[in-house]
């Protein structure tokens, strides 16, 4: 008898991971659940595509990406420039962390949503979301050479946004 | 790969061991590249204490309903893509309508809190079940009555199935109401929870594949076309 577990319980096991990602992409939490919406409900329309054995999580992160491509990014590339700091998302923030935790968690985030997107997205998917430089070309169709560069400019631009602690 | 680059993916691990012991050692040699690895090290310790907490908080309740649409979308889409059932003759809709009509006939029982009633020989939706076709989304089941896929049918009218107890059916906007298009009663002795399981009844998977027009509506496109009234 087949054990193993379901499409559904292994997308349901992704989801803490899922919603990080979207919340690294999209400017706002509310977008960013409803980007985590839209991606669940895409792989379970496109599950025959997806080849058991391969990995599921790399399947999933392409899906948020490209949907996060064809809608969010054409209505915030309008907002790019004026998102305010305060957007940085107060998800996640423990109200018992002292002050300036806080308020670096969201300089960190409003630094992140500032960057341009093809940076932002290889910034999230290997410092935040652990990917390997290999992993991330495949999932994103880029040669490995244009994922090291963009990383290198996002990062060194986060640095510049955000300063040293 | 440029001396940045390479820097970077020293940091990174993603350098041979041959490599990266060579930048290892350049950079201990190095006082302005110890403390550039020092700020970006931290740098990424900061990203992973802003965002970790969202990977470590509860998942909202709407997106892990999302992820078990009650089986009937992704059934649909397979039972579609299987083809196990083909496109099927329109006569396939008509022997569903004359069931309807034998299930209304049979096992609705008459009185106000009857969900279907007749009217000029049509079938419509009322009480309870016109109240969820009219306002529940199927990721927001309340009540006895679940909705399963809302679609347009050829004609561009919006359709919806649903479940309710022991019956299932399909019901499509018609004169400014739910008209039913088909409703089948479980076989004897499975109720809900089993259908739940199942998945969509045979039956009426025949009946949407015919009546559907393109693919079914997401939850965002239900709620859309519920806000402006199905029309």
């Amino acid at each position: 008898m087949d054990q193993s577990p379901s499409f559904e319980d292994q997308l349901a096991g992704l989801l803490p991971r899922l919603r990080r990602f979207a919340h690294a992409l999209s400017r706002n939490s509310p977008d960013a659940d409803d980007l985590t919406q839209a991606t669940i409900e895409r792989a379970l329309r496109s599950r025959d595509q997806w080849q058991p054995g391969t990995k599921l999580d790399s399947w999933c992160y392409r899906i948020m990406r490209n949907l996060w491509i064809d809608t969010a990014r054409a209505n915030s590339r309008k907002t790019a420039r004026e998102a305010p700091e305060e957007e940085g998302l107060n998800v996640g923030l423990d109200p018992r962390e002292s002050m300036d935790a806080a308020v670096d968690l969201r300089r960190i985030m409003a630094a992140m949503s500032r960057l341009p997107d093809e940076q932002r997205e290889v910034v999230a998917l290997i410092l935040v979301e652990g990917f390997g430089y290999r992993e991330v070309s495949e999932m994103l169709g880029l040669p490995i050479g244009t994922v090291s560069s963009r990383l290198v400019r996002g990062r060194t631009a986060l640095l510049a946004m955000v300063g040293e602690q | 790969m440029n001396d940045d680059e390479k820097f970077f993916a020293w940091l990174d691990g993603e350098l041979e061991p041959a490599e990266a012991a060579e930048m290892e050692a350049k950079v201990a040699a190095d006082p302005r590249l110890a403390g550039l690895a020092e700020q970006h090290r931290a740098l990424k310790a900061r990203l992973s204490d802003a965002f970790d907490p969202i990977a470590a908080s509860p998942v909202p309740e709407h997106l892990k309903t999302a992820v078990r649409p009650t089986a009937e979308i992704v059934d649909f889409a397979a039972t579609r893509r299987a083809r196990k059932i083909p496109s099927l003759p329109q006569w396939t809709a008509m022997a569903a309508t004359l069931a309807a009509g034998i299930v209304v006939g049979t096992m609705i029982p008459h009185g106000s809190s009857a969900p279907v009633e007749v009217q000029d020989g049509k079938i419509y939706a009322a009480a309870d079940l016109n109240r969820a076709l009219d306002t529940q989304l199927a990721s927001a089941p309340t009540g006895d009555v679940r909705i399963g896929l809302t679609f347009r049918d050829h004609s561009g009218e919006i359709c919806r199935s649903f479940t309710q107890q022991a019956a299932s059916g399909l019901a499509c906007r018609g004169g400014g109401r739910w008209q039913l298009k088909g409703m089948f009663a479980a076989p004897e002795g499975q109720g809900t929870d089993y259908r739940m399981a199942a998945g969509m009844d045979p039956n009426l998977a025949a009946l949407v594949d015919s009546t559907m027009a393109g693919e079914p509506l997401d939850a965002a496109g239900e709620k859309a076309e519920r806000d402006k009234s199905w029309r």
